[in-house]
């Protein structure tokens, strides 16, 4: 399932590039306008395929093989690239997952436990309104605010990457793209539901009759599961989320490398990321399937 | 007294408990009324900068007046970093998002519910190839996509919106889905075919309008705060609308320079512009949620 | 009766308020119960009775619904225990006449004082099972934690090995098959007598001094009720165990009971030893009668080849008409009493040693 769904994503991204006006292999042709015969003619010659599946088949081929192409921008090949701004993506994905669990489940928890407190409804009214306010705005915001007049927390300028305390620079990024992915506020609200829906289950019920510690019998239900289902489920918010926080931080990964891309037209290497941005989400389901069948005794029945 | 069967009832005046928030059902209605007043603001904000309605020209640059706060003179919400009035920019930010925006959500409702309909209604292959659909649109990231759609045509909104309509319609889909199967299993259609109704007004009129509108009116509003970040997002990037166009994104992209030197206000305001609306979309749809779910009637 | 009883339950109400309605719905108004050591008390009644609220009441497992609970819980266990201490300072009720005007609760503090009474209580000397036993065992868990759980909290066995040893001789106590295997199975695997008799052996794993049992058998197939009710029955004898037994199965109760009260609307209208109340002599409540005529049992099937249904619906907990709550379903009404039985409710009066009734044909 997992590679007819790649297959797919890979596909029709293909499919939208080949549909686009304009010659994506102009660069290839060293920017000259060629049409009809003489095009074919120099296509032969590059060893591209005629057909535009022709061409994906081709392209997949290479990738199968790790070979991703070679940048229109920088003639670099793709793969390389794509591996370390890959592991600088994830590293602040990652990082500001954690950052949204730590925040959201707390106030989820204690908004399903005491429900019409007015704490649990300033609490989960402030995640709604950092959730609504743009991300970038916030960005700037904190930069302003912890960079220039605090002092805390430098951030990186140029290209050159930090040389110690490599993990200051990503503080500032990681907790941002935490609190402002969007992600929070739904995540607040899932597991709100969730453990308040577990706390009237029966058995919790039968929990409290025998005196038991009610969070040792609800954690499963109501914490562990909904975790992994968040972490894959907000996968992709928080990719996109990326992108923008990449741009506010100066922070080189995939973000940052895809909307250079965009701008310059540069078809490996957006075909690369967006495989890739596909992989990573399909990795958060399987941990989600992972943690589902370690958790439930009937999984591994099913 | 008359009536034997005298209904003793206990009347309560006043019930508090001291650590506790106003009556649930109140707090509905505020949502719901914020958002609204949200919606219609937006709708009205349209309309003037449709018509060209504005309190100033949004491209006449007051040199003499530039960063001003609010209140300053004429400018109500004060200027940007060019003199240019703050109050009428945002006001036509609003036509960048508005129309692209309806046009995704009537997309998405659109393909969603016929292929939530097709889905659950005939099941079999149409039901795995949407499920399929759904599957593959999950696993890739908007903006990733937006990107891709940027890379190969030009950066234009509808374009965007458009892709943007096509890729909410699985998850309306699913839903959609999951509402006929749910008809299906307590033989609601079956009762309807029953009666000879046609698939026509069984699908439209029945599972539709009665049963799915609220869904799809709360997704609608969904959408539409979604359609909002996208594209203030997407204009802070650099793509969709360019400047001079004022869009809320690029007008806080170029402010903040000048946020970094401490002056906030001009992309402060179209950030709380966002803030305001977005909230209220997400505010409304929540806040019709628990009014027909019922919720919170403790 | 010499010795005080095990439970004394005094003027109990479990009042919910309904935002909707605006106003209370009074689950249990005014319940007099006693248990006394060693015997097992059985309430029966129609669901909406009120049976069931009334002992989740006393354990505090009421749903956390606003709403208000008063009256006085006795547990005369070494030291009598208030089970219900110090709420009545938190809640204060205004009430002008028979109806209430305001209420203000402090429902933080309601809720820890109300944990803090029953702390230790709770598993350990009242122990409580509930029907769905599939439903209301932990799905994460194999049933042999869970009972190695109850043992490790309430008695002296921590070690594990020793609190598994505890476990499975409990499971062999409720005749379990096989109870090595099903210690390790988890509630999925088990079929609902399985999973009845896992609760019953994690309720006592505990040993508790009383056992309270909701609906034991509801929910479970007809032959394997009658199993389970044996197995409580067998339990009672060999260990002498006081029991509470809620259900409206009148078979059940009648085969454990040895003394039955019987609840309507939210009060008793009947208790007294088990064989006269449910012996259907026709010198008790009509409801009681009622009841029993309408069970499908020998003697009423014989008769007629109709089972005579108690006519009238259940009574509405919110608008509770004056006089005697049962009076619009009453069938054995007269005009002697008609009037009496409109003006005014009757108390629940002694018409022999140990048997009182809630009705104006019985009362002078």
């Amino acid at each position: 399932m997992t590679a007819a769904l790649l297959a797919g994503v890979t596909f029709v991204a293909f499919l939208i590039l080949f549909l686009a006006p304009g010659d994506p292999f102009a660069a290839l042709l060293g920017g000259r306008t060629l049409a009809g015969p003489e095009r074919e003619a120099a296509y032969d010659a590059l060893g591209i395929p005629r057909t535009w599946y022709g061409q994906y088949l081709a392209w997949m081929g290479n990738v199968l093989h790790g070979d991703f192409g070679v940048s229109l921008r920088t003639g670099q090949p793709v793969a390389r690239e794509l591996v370390a701004s890959g592991a600088r993506t994830l590293f602040l994905t990652l990082g500001s997952l954690l950052v949204t669990l730590a925040v959201a489940i707390p106030i989820g928890a204690y908004a399903a436990v005491r429900p019409a407190s007015r704490r649990a409804w300033a609490l989960t009214m402030s995640a709604y309104v950092v959730s609504a306010l743009p991300t970038f705005w916030l960005g700037y915001l904190a930069i302003y605010v912890f960079t220039r007049q605090l002092g805390l927390f430098p951030i990186l300028s140029g290209t050159g990457g930090p040389q110690e305390h490599a993990w200051l620079y990503a503080a500032l990024p990681v907790v941002l793209l935490g609190l402002g992915s969007g992600a929070l506020s739904e995540v607040v609200r899932y597991v709100r539901e969730e453990v308040a829906r577990v706390m009237a289950e029966e058995y919790v019920r039968t929990a409290r009759a025998k005196g038991a510690a009610l969070w040792r019998h609800v954690y499963k239900e109501g914490l562990l599961l909904p975790v992994a289902e968040i972490v894959a489920s907000k996968m992709p918010f928080v990719l996109s989320g990326a992108i923008i926080v990449e741009q506010v931080f100066n922070w080189p990964g995939l973000g940052r490398l895809a909307w250079q891309a965009a701008q310059d037209r540069d078809y490996p290497v957006i075909m690369a990321i967006t495989l890739a941005a596909a992989v990573v989400v399909r990795l958060g389901s399987f941990l989600h399937r992972a943690v589902y069948v370690a958790v439930n005794p009937r999984a591994s029945h099913e | 007294m008359p009536n034997a069967y005298v209904q003793t009832v206990d009347e309560v005046s006043e019930y508090s408990q001291l650590s506790a928030w106003r009556s649930a059902g109140g707090i509905d209605r505020l949502y719901v009324g914020y958002g609204a007043t949200v919606a219609a603001i937006v709708v009205l904000s349209y309309i003037l900068g449709a018509l060209k309605w504005l309190p100033h020209d949004p491209e006449a640059m007051d040199l003499g007046a530039m960063m001003a706060g609010p209140f300053t003179g004429s400018y109500l919400l004060g200027t940007d970093f060019l003199g240019r009035d703050l109050a009428t920019r945002l006001i036509l930010g609003i036509q960048a998002y508005f129309l692209p925006g309806l046009a995704a959500i009537a997309i998405a409702l659109v393909l969603g519910s016929g292929l939530g309909v097709a889905a659950g209604y005939r099941g079999g292959r149409a039901d795995a190839a949407v499920t399929y659909l759904a599957g593959l649109i999950d696993a890739l990231p908007r903006l990733v996509l937006m990107l891709l759609v940027i890379a190969a045509f030009k950066p234009q909104i509808y374009t965007i919106m458009i892709v943007f309509g096509i890729t909410t319609a699985p998850a309306i889909a699913t839903m959609v889905r999951g509402k006929v199967l749910m008809l299906k299993s307590r033989n609601f259609i079956e009762s309807a075919v029953a009666l000879g109704l046609s698939p026509r007004t069984i699908i439209l009129k029945h599972i539709l309008w009665y049963n799915c509108r609220a869904l799809l009116l709360i997704q609608a509003t969904i959408g539409m705060a979604e359609a909002v970040l996208l594209e203030t997002s997407l204009s802070y990037l650099g793509f969709g609308v360019q400047e001079p166009t004022p869009s809320w994104g690029n007008m806080i992209q170029a402010g903040a320079n000048y946020l970094l030197q401490g002056n906030f206000w001009s992309s402060t305001a179209p950030a709380l512009a966002i803030l305001a609306t977005v909230l209220g979309f997400h505010l409304l749809g929540d806040g019709l949620n628990n009014i027909f779910e019922g919720k919170r009637q403790r | 009766m010499s010795a005080p009883p095990l439970l004394g339950i005094e003027d109990l109400r479990t009042y919910f308020y309904s935002r909707v309605k605006q106003a209370f719905i009074r689950s249990v108004d005014g319940v007099d119960l006693e248990v006394a050591r060693g015997e097992t008390l059985g309430i029966v009644g129609e669901s909406g009775s009120g049976k069931s609220v009334a002992m989740l009441s006393v354990m505090g497992l009421v749903s956390a619904a606003p709403g208000v609970i008063t009256g006085r819980v006795i547990f005369r266990d070494e030291r009598p225990t208030e089970l219900l201490a110090g709420l009545d300072r938190l809640v204060t009720v205004e009430r002008r006449g028979d109806r209430i005007v305001s209420v203000v609760k402090d429902d933080r503090a309601w809720q820890a004082q109300a944990e803090r009474n029953l702390d230790g209580v709770r598993g350990g000397k009242i122990a409580m099972i509930f029907q769905n036993p599939r439903a209301a065992l932990n799905p994460f868990e194999t049933v042999g934690q869970q009972i190695a759980e109850a043992v490790r909290l309430h008695t002296g066995a921590k070690h594990p090995a020793r609190a598994k040893e505890r476990a499975l001789h409990w499971l062999e106590q409720v005749r379990i098959d096989s109870p090595r295997l099903r210690y390790d199975n988890h509630p999925y695997g088990l079929s609902g007598g399985m999973c009845q008799r896992a609760m019953i052996a994690m309720a006592l794993a505990a040993e508790p001094r009383m056992l309270i049992a909701d609906e034991p058998t509801t929910g479970l197939d007809a032959t394997i009720q009658a199993r389970i009710v044996e197995l409580l029955a067998d339990l009672k004898a060999r260990l002498g165990m006081t029991m509470v037994l809620i259900s409206h199965d009148i078979g059940v109760v009648g085969r454990l009971a040895d003394r039955v009260a019987v609840m309507y609307g939210g009060r008793v209208m009947e208790s007294g030893p088990a064989a006269e109340v449910l012996g259907g002599q026709g010198d008790g409540h009509p409801y009681t009668g009622a009841l029993l005529a309408s069970m499908p049992r020998e003697e009423n099937l014989q008769a007629k080849g109709r089972l005579p249904a108690i006519e009238g619906e259940v009574l509405d907990t919110i608008n509770t008409p004056r006089g005697c709550r049962f009076r619009a379903r009453c069938q054995r009404i007269h005009d002697g009493v008609r009037a009496r039985c409109a003006e005014a409710e009757p108390p629940l009066a002694e018409v022999a040693p140990g048997r009182r009734v809630r009705c104006w044909l019985h009362q002078p």
